[in-house]
């Protein structure tokens, strides 16, 4: 277990040290701005647009008209899913290119300590633009209404979860595939679309509602926004946090497993440095 | 219009127009089918198209007053996006393939490339040409695909009106395209550049919520692009049914920013050249 922690810490120190002493605005502005994009357009539409009009549905599903902070919540999260793919889920993808993923993989530390290490760094460099964000927010209007410390902190938590085990297989694809960014731009277009970042997941067309309950991310948004924006059920709190930790828990697994099979094969094939 | 050069004592021809052909079938080959493809035309711009149609359910309005120089318009929603999205992909796919001379960098190829007589701009040209022919298909399909399924509410009633709005918006983009890419040899992070420009471009050009809803200093800064413009002209003529002299000033103003634009480019990748010959740095990353 001290090994397991020793791994894990020295990474993400590694990792933070590599990503602020090469820190670049250029990358910043990659991770802010699509999440910038969709709070300027909250904002124009709920301010300007329709002038605070949302409809009877929106109240019923969120229990707040409030839609400029719930779009807020949201993309505070969409911050974590670009860190998670494209952090996380090319971790070993730039150790190839970096021409250092043997060494990685002769050293005979616990991979799953060393991708820990790379989370923990990559969600410590996130929370920052959350920061941002969130001041920001607030001088556009973002206003909490109530805050629910214990939901949010394992809301939090339970998200960071879903999102370890999301970019451990995105590091097998990418890994495995030689993808460099196609893989995390897909998915990420998907998780924006289908999660509930921009829309309750009660209001979009039956299809999009099936695809969106399959996304772990979708019920622990709602956690999110039941601590921050607006009170909900104690029953529908407690079926999205059995739902995000069933399908965190999946990923995971399969995230663990297909790190394993890549361990395998590349002693098999011995193609790993192959670019 | 003609440069030669000498290979095993002959004389070979590299028109300005060779060259141009020869950067497209280069791009088509390194790029037509493939996932990289695949995403920017089709997977981003639905993903996109279907991000920002749900943005707008919450509200109890359907349609989007859309206004521009002082006239007024109610739009419906579905119509609104789809032409901002298929006009915004086609934008795209010229920013990300300005990022060419990034890409030679990359492969060590690029002192190679201007140490050749061939035009700089017809290269940067032919890349950008090669971008648009692999999305055009997707707009004209989707457009029609789009137009039946959901009944947009397409209303035409002047063609030369719809033919010279998608042809100037084209071209005006295609010209801002270069501009870009020739503006991008002066840094080392092209590439990266286009991709940030993404956002910013989308919200100050109206291709998701329209000016009069952005705070106008924004908006004014989006007349400089001719996404902003292109997009006024095109939902006008394809959705508003605007006739010719309707939309005159709007075409008028693209075709300006085309000769601004590839007068611009030229200067620029001038300037990078000079500079280059000057530092030695050129290729270096």
């Amino acid at each position: 277990m001290r090994h397991f922690l020793r791994v894990m810490k020295s990474t993400a120190k590694a990792s933070l040290i590599s990503q602020w002493r090469f820190f670049r605005w250029g990358g910043m502005g990659l991770r802010l701005f699509p999440p910038l994009l969709n709070l300027g357009v909250a904002w124009a539409l709920y301010n300007n647009m329709f002038k605070g009009a949302t409809s009877t549905d929106f109240v019923v599903a969120t229990n707040s008209s409030d839609y400029f902070s719930f779009v807020l919540v949201g993309s505070i999260f969409y911050v974590y899913i670009v860190s998670s793919l494209f952090g996380l889920g090319r971790a070993m993808f730039w150790e190839r290119a970096q021409g250092t993923i043997e060494a990685l993989f002769l050293s005979p530390m616990n991979h799953v300590a060393y991708m820990l290490g790379i989370a923990a760094a990559a969600f410590i460099t996130s929370t920052v633009d959350v920061l941002l964000l969130f001041f920001l927010g607030n001088v556009l209007g973002f206003r909490v209404q109530h805050i629910d410390a214990i939901l949010l902190i394992s809301g939090v938590l339970l998200m960071i979860f879903a999102l370890f085990g999301l970019g451990l297989i995105v590091n097998a694809i990418t890994l495995t595939f030689r993808d460099r960014v196609n893989t995390a731009n897909t998915l990420m277009t998907v998780l924006l679309v289908f999660s509930g970042i921009v829309c309750p997941i009660a209001m979009m067309p039956g299809w999009a509602q099936i695809i969106g309950k399959t996304v772990p991310f979708t019920y622990g948004l709602d956690i999110l926004r039941a601590s921050l924006i607006y009170k909900s059920e104690f029953a529908n709190v407690l079926s999205n946090i059995a739902g995000i930790m069933a399908l965190a828990s999946l990923y995971v697994v399969i995230g663990v497993i297909l790190l394993e099979r890549i361990k395998k094969n590349s002693r098999k094939k011995a193609q790993l440095t192959v670019l | 219009m003609l440069t030669f050069i000498f290979r095993r004592g002959r004389k070979v021809n590299l028109s300005v127009l060779r060259v141009i052909l020869a950067e497209m079938r280069k791009n088509y080959k390194q790029f037509f089918f493939t996932y990289y493809t695949v995403f920017w035309v089709l997977i981003l711009p639905l993903g996109n198209g279907l991000l920002y149609y749900f943005m707008y359910l919450p509200f109890k309005k359907t349609n989007i007053s859309f206004e521009w120089l002082g006239n007024a318009l109610n739009m419906d929603v579905t119509g609104f996006i789809l032409i901002g999205q298929l006009l915004y992909a086609f934008f795209m796919s010229n920013l990300v393939a300005g990022a060419i001379f990034d890409r030679e960098r990359e492969q060590g190829t690029f002192e190679m490339m201007l140490l050749s007589p061939a035009n700089r701009l017809a290269i940067l040209l032919g890349n950008t040409f090669g971008a648009s022919i692999r999305y055009l298909w997707l707009m004209i399909g989707t457009l029609f695909f789009f137009s039946f399924s959901f009944n947009v509410g397409i209303q035409i009633n002047d063609f030369a009106a719809v033919f010279l709005s998608l042809l100037l918006s084209f071209l005006a983009l295609l010209a801002f395209g270069l501009s870009l890419a020739a503006f991008s040899i002066q840094s080392r992070r092209g590439g990266l550049i286009a991709i940030a420009c993404q956002e910013p471009v989308a919200y100050v050009s109206g291709v998701v919520v329209p000016q009069n809803a952005i705070p106008q200093t924004l908006a004014q800064t989006g007349y400089l692009i001719p996404l902003a413009i292109g997009l006024i002209a095109l939902r006008l003529s394809l959705l508003g049914g605007a006739l010719l002299q309707d939309i005159l000033f709007l075409l008028g103003s693209l075709l300006i920013m085309i000769v601004v634009y590839v007068v611009l480019a030229h200067f620029l990748i001038k300037f990078a050249e000079k500079n280059a010959k000057k530092k030695g740095t050129l290729a270096l990353f």
